[in-house]
Formats: C-alpha cells, sequence, structure tokens
C-alpha cells in the first residue's frame, strides 16, 4: 500500500464517518483529527517536492481496452497540500461552536458534513489521475461533490447550485469531447500517446483541443465569460464551505489545465499556435482572457455589498492571475501565478473565516448593516487585517510575492498592456478590500452589536494559524517557492531557482526578508513616535463627538452605501451587465426551441408530421 | 433448439384462453400469466445456454428458408428475447382484469416474436400484433385521457404501419424475397440504389413510431402520461427497444449504404433535440419522462447510426442502459405523477425513493463510473472516430442534451428535495414498485462492479449482430463468399427445397422445425 492509497483510504474514511455520525456536533474534532491525518498523510509525500519519484496508487483499472491509472506527481502534490491544508481549517473551524449553532438553527450538519468530506476525496482522485479517463472521471466527481456542498445550504444556495450544475456539465462534456477526440488521433487515452503526437496534429485539431480544454476547464476556474456562476454558488454555501470552496475548489480547473495543456500538450505547442488575424499566440490568448478575468470580477466585487459576495467575487479575478503567470510561461511568471495559488488558498480561507466569524457572531454579512467591530471582535479584525493585505498583494504578505513576480514577468517580457490589466485589478483589489475593513470593523459601532464578543477559540484557531501562514510565506517565500519549482519541472517550464527570502537577480530581486525588516523598522519609529507623544483616553464606543455635537449612538453616520460613489460615478456606466444579457439570452433561446419543441407533440395531426418526414426522407435518398 | 418456439408460442396460447378462464377466477389467470412467462425466461435461458454464443436458425413448418419463415437465434437476438418476459413480469399489471392479463399475454409473445423474428413477413405480423396489444392495454384504463391517447397512438400506428408495409413490398419487389438472410446475400445487387433507400426510409419511419422516433412520436407524452407508470414503463423500456432492433438488424444485413446510417443519425439528433428540450419544459413528471425517453431514443439511434461493430456496441449499451432505468424511474412516477411543483417536499422522508431517484438521474447524466457514463462515452467515442462533419455534430447533440437533461432531472429533485412542502403530499410509495425500482438500481450499482466483463459480453453480442455472412452461413448454410461476388441462385422465388445448399443436411426438412448452428456450418 502506497501513501497515496492511505490518502484515498483515509479521506475516504472521512467521509464514510462524516455521512453515518456526522449529524451530531460532537464529531466535529474526531473529524478534524481524520482531516489532519490526511494533511499528515500528504504532508509525508513531501519528498515529491523536492525531487523523488511520483507516487502510484496500488488501484488500476482496465476497461474498453485502456488502462486507468493514478499517481501523485509533484504538481499534483501542490495541490493536494493546498487542499488538504483548507480542509483541515475548514473542518477546523466547523467542528466546535459553529456547528452546534448550525444545528441549532435548523441547518442540515450531517448533509454538510458529508459535502465536505466528500470534496477532498474526490480531489484527491482528480489530483492523481494518471491518464484522459481518470482525469475525467474525478473531474466528474470533483464536480458533483462541490455541486453537493453548495446544495447544503437549501433556500438560495440551492438556485446557485443549479446553475453552477449547468456551467458544470456544459464544461464538463467540453472536456469529453477533447477527450474523445484526443482518442480519435491516437487510439488511446493515455497522456503520453497524444504528448508524442501533438506536435504532428494539425493547427485545426490543435485549436479544437485547446479550446475545448480550456474552455472545459475554465468555467470551473470562473474564467470569462463562464464566471457567473460562481460568486452567488460560493458565497450562498454555509460559511466553512465557502472558505473551503473559495480557497481551492476553482484552483482544481487550473490544475487540469495545466496537466493536460502545459503537461500533455506542452507549452512550445500552445506558443507556436498562432490565433489567425492577431498577433497573438494561443498562450497569450489564454493571458488576455485572464486580464480581462482578473479586471472585471475585481470591479464587481467593488460594487457587492454582501461580504462573503465581495469575497466570492474576488476569488474570480484573482484566478486570472494565476491564469496569467502560468500563460505567460517564463520561470517568473509561471512560479508567480503557481504560488499565488497557495497564497490565495491561504489568505482566501482566512477571509472567508473571518467573515463567517462576524456573521456567526451578529447575523448578517450586508456590508450596510455592520460598522466598528473592531473593538468587539479584534483578532477576527486581525485576520481580516492580514487577509486583505495578502489579497491586495501588498507586503509584507504572501500575495504580495506572487504578484511581484508576474508583474516583473510581464515587464521582462515586453507585455506593458498585460502589465496595466493586473496593476489596474490590484488597485480595485485595494480600494474593494478596504470597503469591507471599514465597513465591518471600522467606523461606528451599532446599538445592536453592542454585546458582541469575540468569536470562540475553536473557531478563531484555524483562522490564526491560516493568518501566520500568510506572514511566514510572505517573510520567507522561499518555502513555497522550493515547491514551486518542482511543479513547474513537473510542467516542462522553466524553473525558478528560489533563496529563503524570494529571488535573487543581477538586475534587483527580491528579498522579503529585507523588505518585512524595513517595513517593521518603520512601524517600530511610528510605535516609538505614537507612545511617546499624546495623551490618550479611552472612551466608550458610542459616547461620540464630532463638529462640537454630541452623537447618540442613534444617529447614523457609518458612510458604507454607496461606497466610492465617485469611483462608480466614472466606471459605473461600464456596468451593462454584458454576461449577464449573453447568459439570459442562452437561456432565452433554449426556451424558445423548447416552446418549439414542446409544439411538435402538442399538434393535433400527429400523422401530419409522419406523412411530412416520410415525404422528406424519400426526397433526401432519392435526390 | 426447436423448443425456443415456445416462448413465443405459449405466452400467445396462453393470451388467448385467458378471457375464458378470467370468467371463473382472475386468480388463476395471474397465476397461468406469471408460470407461462417463468417457462418462457427457463425457456430462452436454456437456448442461451445450449448456443453458448454460437447462433442458430430454425425454420417453422420444416420449409428451409428463404421459402419459409425462420427464427434466427443469436446473442443480440436472445439478449432482448429474454428481456421481455422478465420485464413483463416485473411490470406485471397487478391490478389489473383478466383481460389485460391476456394482453400482457400476447404482448409478451408478440415482442419476443419480433425479437427472434428471420423474416420481414414476421416481422411485420409480431409488429401489429405487438401494437393490438398495446392498444387495448394503453385504452384499457377507462380513463377519457387515456382513451384519447390510445386513439392518438392507433392513428400514428396504423399510419406508420402502412409505410412500413410499403418499404417491405419494395423490398420484395426488388427481390422477391422477405428473409432477413437471403435478402442480406440479394441486397448488394438489388437494393443498393435509391428505390432500396427508398424501402429503408420508409421503413424506418413506419417501425420508428414505436421506437419512439422523432417526428413520429407524436403519441408519446400523451401515452405516458395518461397509463399507469408500469404500462408507460413497459412501452418505453422495452416495446421501443425491440422496434429499434428490428431496425438494426435491417440496417446492419440489408442496407449498409452510408445514407441509410445518416438518415437515422439525423432523425436521431432531432429526437434528442426535441425530447430533451420539451423535457426541460414540461411541468409534469411522466410528461417530463416520457419526453426524456424521446430524448433517450434519439440517443440509442444516433449510437446505432455508426457503422460496424463501435455503433452496435454503443447502441445496446444506451438501449439497456435505458431499458433498466426508464422504467424504475415511471414506477417511481406512480405516486410522484402530476405538475412537479405539486410534489414540492415529497422526496423527504421517503429517502429510498428520493435516493434511487437521485440514482437513476445521475446514471442518464452520466457521471463515472456509473453505466450511463460508459454508453455515452461510447457513443461519443464512435461519432468521433468517423470524423465526417455529420457525425461531429452528432457527437455535439449528444452532449449538449446532456447539460438540458442534468438541468430538468436536477431542478426536479431540488423541487422533490425542497424543505419546505405545500398542501398534502402524496401517499407513499407500494412497496412493490420499490422493490422493483430497487432491483434496477441494484443492477445499476452491480454493473459498476462488472464493466469489465459486460463491456467484453457487449462486444461479443456486437461482434456476432455485425457479422452479416455469420447471419446469411447460418440461416441459408450458403458459404460466405458468395454473398455479392456471384449472382444469386436464379430467381429467389424458384428456390425451393430442391435446390438444397452446398451443405445439404445444415437445415433439415424433415421434422417440423430445424436448427442449424453456425459450428456445424463453418
Amino acid at each position: 500500500m502506497t501513501l497515496l492509497d492511505g490518502l484515498w483510504l483515509v479521506s475516504a474514511l472521512t467521509a464514510l464517518g462524516a455521512g453515518l455520525f456526522g449529524r451530531s456536533p460532537a464529531t466535529g474534532p474526531w473529524l478534524t483529527v481524520l482531516y489532519g491525518v490526511q494533511f499528515l498523510l500528504v504532508a509525508l509525500m513531501g519528498s515529491l517536492a523536492y525531487g523523488a519519484a511520483p507516487v502510484p496508487a496500488s488501484v488500476t483499472f482496465d476497461i474498453l481496452g485502456q488502462a486507468l491509472s493514478w499517481r501523485f506527481t509533484s504538481l499534483s502534490w501542490f495541490f493536494a497540500l493546498i487542499t488538504a491544508g483548507a480542509s483541515l481549517t475548514a473542518a477546523w473551524f466547523m467542528g466546535g461552536a459553529w456547528a452546534r449553532a448550525y444545528e441549532q438553527r435548523g441547518g442540515d450538519l450531517r448533509l454538510l458534513q458529508l459535502a465536505l468530506a466528500l470534496n477532498p476525496v474526490t480531489m484527491y482522485v482528480l489530483l492523481a489521475s494518471g491518464d484522459f479517463l481518470s482525469l475525467f472521471v474525478g473531474w466528474e466527481l470533483v464536480s458533483w461533490a462541490s455541486f453537493l456542498l453548495m446544495l447544503s445550504a437549501g433556500g438560495v444556495g440551492v438556485r446557485w447550485a443549479m446553475r453552477y450544475l449547468v456551467y458544470a456539465i456544459g464544461g464538463a462534456m467540453a472536456v469529453m469531447g477533447a477527450m474523445v477526440q484526443a482518442y480519435a488521433v491516437t487510439g488511446s487515452f493515455a497522456f503520453g500517446a497524444l504528448a508524442a503526437a501533438a506536435p504532428n496534429l494539425s493547427a485545426g485539431a490543435l485549436w479544437s483541443l485547446v479550446i475545448l480544454l480550456a474552455g472545459g476547464f475554465g468555467v470551473k476556474m470562473g474564467l470569462l465569460p463562464f464566471h457567473l456562476w460562481q460568486a452567488g454558488a460560493y458565497a450562498e454555501t454555509p460559511g466553512p464551505g465557502s472558505a473551503f470552496l473559495g480557497a481551492i475548489s476553482s484552483r482544481m480547473g487550473l490544475f487540469a489545465m495545466l496537466l493536460t495543456l502545459w503537461g500533455v500538450l506542452g507549452f512550445a505547442v500552445l506558443q507556436g499556435l498562432h490565433v489567425p488575424w492577431t498577433p497573438l499566440e494561443a498562450n497569450e490568448l489564454l493571458a488576455w482572457v485572464a486580464a480581462f478575468t482578473l479586471v472585471f470580477p475585481t470591479f464587481t466585487a467593488l460594487r457587492q455589498n454582501d461580504a462573503r459576495w465581495l469575497l466570492a467575487w474576488h476569488g474570480i479575478g484573482q484566478g486570472g492571475y494565476m491564469l496569467m503567470g502560468v500563460a505567460m510561461g517564463d520561470a517568473l511568471a509561471s512560479a508567480g501565478g503557481l504560488m499565488h495559488v497557495f497564497n490565495h488558498a491561504t489568505y482566501q480561507a482566512a477571509l472567508f473565516m473571518a467573515v463567517t466569524a462576524v456573521v456567526y457572531r451578529t447575523g448578517t454579512a450586508d456590508l450596510n448593516k455592520l460598522g466598528g467591530l473592531v473593538t468587539r471582535m479584534p483578532l477576527s479584525f486581525l485576520v481580516l487585517l492580514v487577509g486583505i493585505i495578502g489579497l491586495a498583494g501588498l507586503p509584507p504578505m504572501n500575495g504580495f510575492v506572487s504578484k511581484w513576480l508576474i508583474y516583473r514577468a510581464l515587464i521582462d517580457e515586453g507585455q506593458p498592456l498585460l502589465f496595466v490589466a493586473a496593476v489596474v485589478g490590484t488597485l480595485g483589489t485595494i480600494v474593494s478590500v478596504y470597503k469591507l475593513l471599514h465597513n465591518i470593523f471600522l467606523g461606528q459601532l451599532r446599538v445592536e452589536h453592542e454585546t458582541v464578543r469575540e468569536v470562540p477559540w475553536s473557531m478563531l484557531s484555524p483562522m490564526l494559524v491560516l493568518s501566520v501562514v500568510v506572514f511566514v510565506t510572505g517573510l520567507a517565500p522561499g518555502l513555497v517557492l522550493d515547491w514551486v519549482a518542482s511543479a513547474q519541472r513537473e510542467l516542462g517550464l522553466p524553473v525558478l531557482v528560489p533563496t529563503l527570502g524570494g529571488v535573487a537577480r543581477p538586475d534587483g530581486g527580491l528579498d522579503m526578508l529585507w523588505v518585512v525588516g524595513l517595513l517593521f523598522a518603520g512601524f517600530g519609529v511610528g510605535a516609538l513616535i505614537f507612545l511617546a507623544g499624546g495623551r490618550a483616553r479611552t472612551v466608550h464606543q458610542l459616547d461620540n463627538y464630532a463638529g462640537g455635537h454630541f452623537l447618540s449612538a442613534d444617529v447614523r453616520y457609518h458612510y458604507s452605501d454607496n461606497f466610492y460613489a465617485g469611483l462608480m460615478h466614472k466606471i459605473g456606466t461600464w456596468y451593462r451587465g454584458s454576461f449577464r444579457w449573453l447568459q439570459d439570452a442562452v437561456v432565452a433561446a433554449t426556451d424558445f426551441l423548447a416552446q418549439g419543441a414542446v409544439g411538435i407533440y402538442r399538434s393535433i395531426q400527429p400523422t401530419a408530421w409522419l406523412l411530412g418526414v416520410a415525404v422528406l426522407a424519400l426526397w433526401w435518398v432519392t435526390a | 433448439m426447436n423448443f425456443v418456439v415456445l416462448a413465443v408460442a405459449l405466452p400467445l396460447l396462453a393470451g388467448f384462453l385467458s378471457p375464458a378462464l378470467g370468467r371463473s377466477s382472475r386468480a388463476l389467470v395471474q397465476w397461468v400469466g406469471w408460470g407461462t412467462l417463468a417457462v418462457c425466461i427457463a425457456v430462452l435461458w436454456a437456448a442461451w445456454a445450449r448456443l453458448d454464443g454460437t447462433s442458430a436458425a430454425i425454420a417453422i413448418g420444416g420449409f428451409r428458408p428463404p421459402l419459409g419463415i425462420a427464427l434466427y437465434l443469436d446473442r443480440m437476438a436472445l439478449l432482448f428475447a429474454l428481456a421481455v418476459p422478465v420485464m413483463v413480469l416485473l411490470l406485471w399489471p397487478r391490478e389489473g382484469t383478466p383481460q389485460q392479463f391476456a394482453l400482457s399475454l400476447v404482448l409478451a409473445a408478440s415482442a419476443t416474436g419480433l425479437a427472434l423474428s428471420g423474416d420481414i413477413f414476421n416481422v411485420y405480423v409480431f409488429y401489429e400484433l405487438t401494437a393490438a396489444a398495446s392498444f387495448g392495454l394503453i385504452a384499457g384504463r377507462n380513463a377519457g385521457m387515456a382513451q384519447a391517447a390510445a386513439l392518438r397512438y392507433l392513428l400514428l400506428s396504423a399510419a406508420g404501419s402502412v409505410l412500413l408495409l410499403a418499404g417491405i413490398t419494395i423490398v420484395y419487389l426488388r427481390t422477391g424475397t422477405l428473409n432477413l438472410a437471403h435478402l442480406a446475400s440479394l441486397a448488394p445487387e438489388r437494393l443498393a440504389d435509391p428505390a432500396g433507400l427508398a424501402a429503408f426510409a420508409l421503413m424506418l419511419i413506419g417501425l420508428g413510431v414505436k421506437a419512439e422516433l422523432f417526428p413520429v412520436n407524436g403519441w408519446v407524452p400523451e401515452v405516458y402520461a395518461s397509463v399507469s407508470g408500469r404500462l408507460a414503463g413497459l412501452l418505453a423500456g422495452l416495446v421501443s427497444k425491440l422496434a429499434v432492433l428490428v431496425v438494426v438488424r435491417v440496417l446492419v444485413l440489408i442496407f449498409p449504404q452510408p445514407e441509410a446510417a445518416e438518415l437515422m443519425l439525423v432523425l436521431g439528433m432531432l429526437g434528442i433535440g426535441a425530447g430533451e428540450l420539451a423535457a426541460w419544459r414540461a411541468r409534469d413528471l411522466r410528461r417530463q419522462f416520457a419526453f426524456s425517453s424521446i430524448g433517450q431514443l434519439g440517443i440509442v439511434f444516433v449510437a446505432f447510426s455508426v457503422p460496424g461493430e463501435a455503433g452496435i456496441v454503443a447502441g445496446l449499451a444506451v438501449a439497456l442502459h435505458h431499458l433498466l432505468v426508464k422504467p424504475a424511474l415511471f414506477l417511481l412516477a406512480e405516486r410522484w405523477g402530476g405538475s412537479i411543483e405539486g410534489l414540492r417536499g415529497a422526496g423527504r422522508g421517503q429517502w429510498l425513493a428520493s435516493g434511487l431517484f437521485i440514482l437513476f438521474a445521475l446514471s442518464l447524466v452520466g457521471l463515472p463510473p456509473l453505466p450511463g457514463f460508459w454508453a455515452k462515452l461510447l457513443t461519443v467515442m464512435g461519432l468521433l472516430e468517423q470524423g465526417t462533419g455529420l457525425a461531429r455534430l452528432g457527437a455535439m447533440v449528444v452532449m449538449a442534451a446532456t447539460v438540458v437533461e442534468a438541468a430538468y432531472l436536477f431542478r426536479t429533485l431540488a423541487v422533490l428535495l425542497a424543505r419546505e412542502h405545500r398542501g398534502r403530499l402524496p401517499e407513499p410509495h407500494r412497496w412493490l414498485d420499490l422493490a422493483t425500482a430497487s432491483l434496477a438500481g441494484l443492477v445499476l450499482v452491480g454493473s459498476v462492479f462488472a464493466l469489465r466483463p459486460l463491456g467484453e459480453g457487449l462486444k461479443a453480442v456486437a461482434a456476432q449482430a455485425a457479422d452479416v455472412d455469420g447471419y446469411v452461413r447460418t440461416v441459408l448454410g450458403r458459404a460466405a463468399a458468395s454473398r455479392g461476388d456471384e449472382a444469386p441462385a436464379g430467381d429467389p422465388l424458384a428456390t425451393g427445397p430442391g435446390s438444397s445448399p452446398p451443405s445439404g443436411g445444415r437445415v433439415r426438412g424433415a421434422g417440423p422445425v430445424a436448427a442449424a448452428p453456425t459450428e456445424a456450418a463453418s
């Protein structure tokens, strides 16, 4: 039995336990321990990230004359580590007080536990896929597992889960088309067969493979224009579920895309594929899709008034950075893109948990109904602060490192327009996450939140652990970049050789140890001035005084609605809902066709159809 | 092998005796029916075991083919023939009258005959008999709606029969024979022209009425929505497949022209589109299943249109999967019939039924490793390997239909499992319906663990069915090489018992019924 078999077994046991006993909140800690064992097993395979040979699974299948096989490579391991971490922290967060409260509010805890446990199992199957058939099997399993997680909320969540399902099945069918097309060319579902045949394929065949695979897997990533399902589906899932989904679920799309387009077809093939009537190659086309994906959803996030929706929209946008990085394909950019997968998972999980913590205490995620919670929930505030610095890509958190690598590579590669898009996206993110922090934690405390307390430790501890990871991997990105380098090697991309603090380059590298040191030295000076200077008197938070007036608590002066009115005045006209319009148009067209189909079966004289088709068929065969 | 005739004759006899017996005791008729069907199963099973993968022909009344009428037994024929008594037994109209029992038995006899027929004349007779039995069963429920539906079915079916007969007439005029094996050897010379294709088109459309082929399936939604779930399951699951089986035999043996398969592909594609889209808009659960059945039969046609063994494997996989799943779904709709919105919350508390629904829906949509996925994969593989534009379009239609299918099946499930419910919930399912549906579910899940033997089994069935020479050799005992190369033995009408085939004695004229296993011929 290999470690991979063990991982499958333990994760399946976790799901079984969740399904059998998940109804009782008391199982939470036990399940968390099982998730911990999963994490440990993944960690034990850590030598994969340092050049060890792939870990195979003992299970193989032989069907349709094709052998299905599974194995973990360094790329699989990188994504599996993130999956294991995300599921462990999500289960930890859920396991104690949160689960009891969820149960008391009438939530279906068993369903939620089971759905959450099924997600990592299916992901480990997907991540281990060794040929197209096992990839497709894993892909479908992952899709249905996340569908179940989205369903677990009931109510509005069901509507969003249904929308997800339609998108996901559409994507899966595109993948199936590509897989069968590869089979038609090579007579095999093996990765190697297509890899060998790829250089000799015609441009048309290659394009259809690239479009089907990128489109099919892109649905899961929320690439434009297939992104409309994601924000609602992730945001309306119960808190720990959305933390897990937001952290890793849509990255499975990136993994599968990397595995097939980069790993099997090869990056050189993408670079050699010319987009007709443009100066672009296929990989640049993908980079441009990524650019649009990172700009538009980010600014849509800016307009959200629900904290969960805001984060979910950012999740779509950040996926754009990852794809842009790997699509540029040089050592720096692809390292940045891959590292961003890790970074995003850590801070996004922390952010969703912090928001869930606020919902746990206040009952709302509406950004217009919160404010001033910083003194009530100081640690949650800290977690959210660390998270948004990471999300915005500012030092000293890890998000800065991955984005810096991407910016740097875009300049190196001579892509000023993509660089501008990346920077505009970051700008939007900074503006947007400030709104998140401000509307929840800063400003005026609402009277009804006067008695709000910090969340219990069962919820705080995973949040704090994640924040520490966000900071430490920002301080010493070399830890993660080592793993990234072996994933790059697996994909046949140029490899970035990292230092502990980042990258050493003759023309100016990045050493986060120095950056963070200087930053904290600056903070230290500021703190000294603050402590040495003024005298402060602590008053009650509702005891306010402004412009010569005492403000009583019933006067609302916390500015939250129509945040950034000026900015929205400038860019608001861009929001015409074009994608929504497109989606609605497709649905309407389908409905129109369906009405026609129903009409056929409503006809009073069905024999007229018989006569008609007989005449047509005779005409067709004799013509 | 002669005893196989019992599988057709016995239920026919029992069926005709039933009304008389029914005057004394309803229970007696029921037991006679069950006993007969059990014997049929035993007979067909024995034939399957005895043949052990070879094929055989039975000349009825000792008249050697091509003059006499023949039954043909190979794996595919026996597979579907075996499905007939099993399905009729499982979907027996328990609360019916002796008349309905009689009709069910006649349906079983004629459907078995349809599966085993070795000539088009028999096919036509059994087809009409099947139609007559189903009219009676549909109209039998005495509801106005059912009778209106039966009338609709009757009209379409009658018109279809006319077309089928016209097609058969063309074939007969061109070749002078109706024996499938004889036709197979004559076809390359006499039917490889537009007139031959016209005959196929007419036969396809005529048989298509029962096979739910687009657009001659106008009766389907009305009938399935108004009859009992058991009968709907029988018609959708079994009878439609037997009509498809005949089409496939004719296509494989007589019409190897690409145009014939293309016609089937085009109509199948249209059927998928119309069926799945209409199901998407359906607001009544039985209607939704009926439309979904039209879509699935469309996939069956599309799959069988793929030339060669690959097409037969894919078509069989899709057809057998639907044969298993759709009747079970109709059984669940027995209590969950009517408006879907009215079922809000009905699935909660009936977890076995809901679980089965989820399982069947997942398999229909094609979640690997459930069998529905492999069936769909085989179809798409067959289509894309052809590389023609039309086949590629067919693959796209199959895949797009999957998206629509997932949308409506899971929308229905979301309603069934909604936390809130309105008004009175439907009664719980009868245990027998649930047990039958559970059996289908068990077979479905069990087949996941036997994918490899199943795949190999299907391949063997398909290889035998695609082997035209083997068919000809089995029935006529003629050498395979003669097909197409050498002129047929004079006017086929003159091919009497005198001009015996080279390996004489293969088809013995002595007994009333003779059999000729392939082994001996080859």
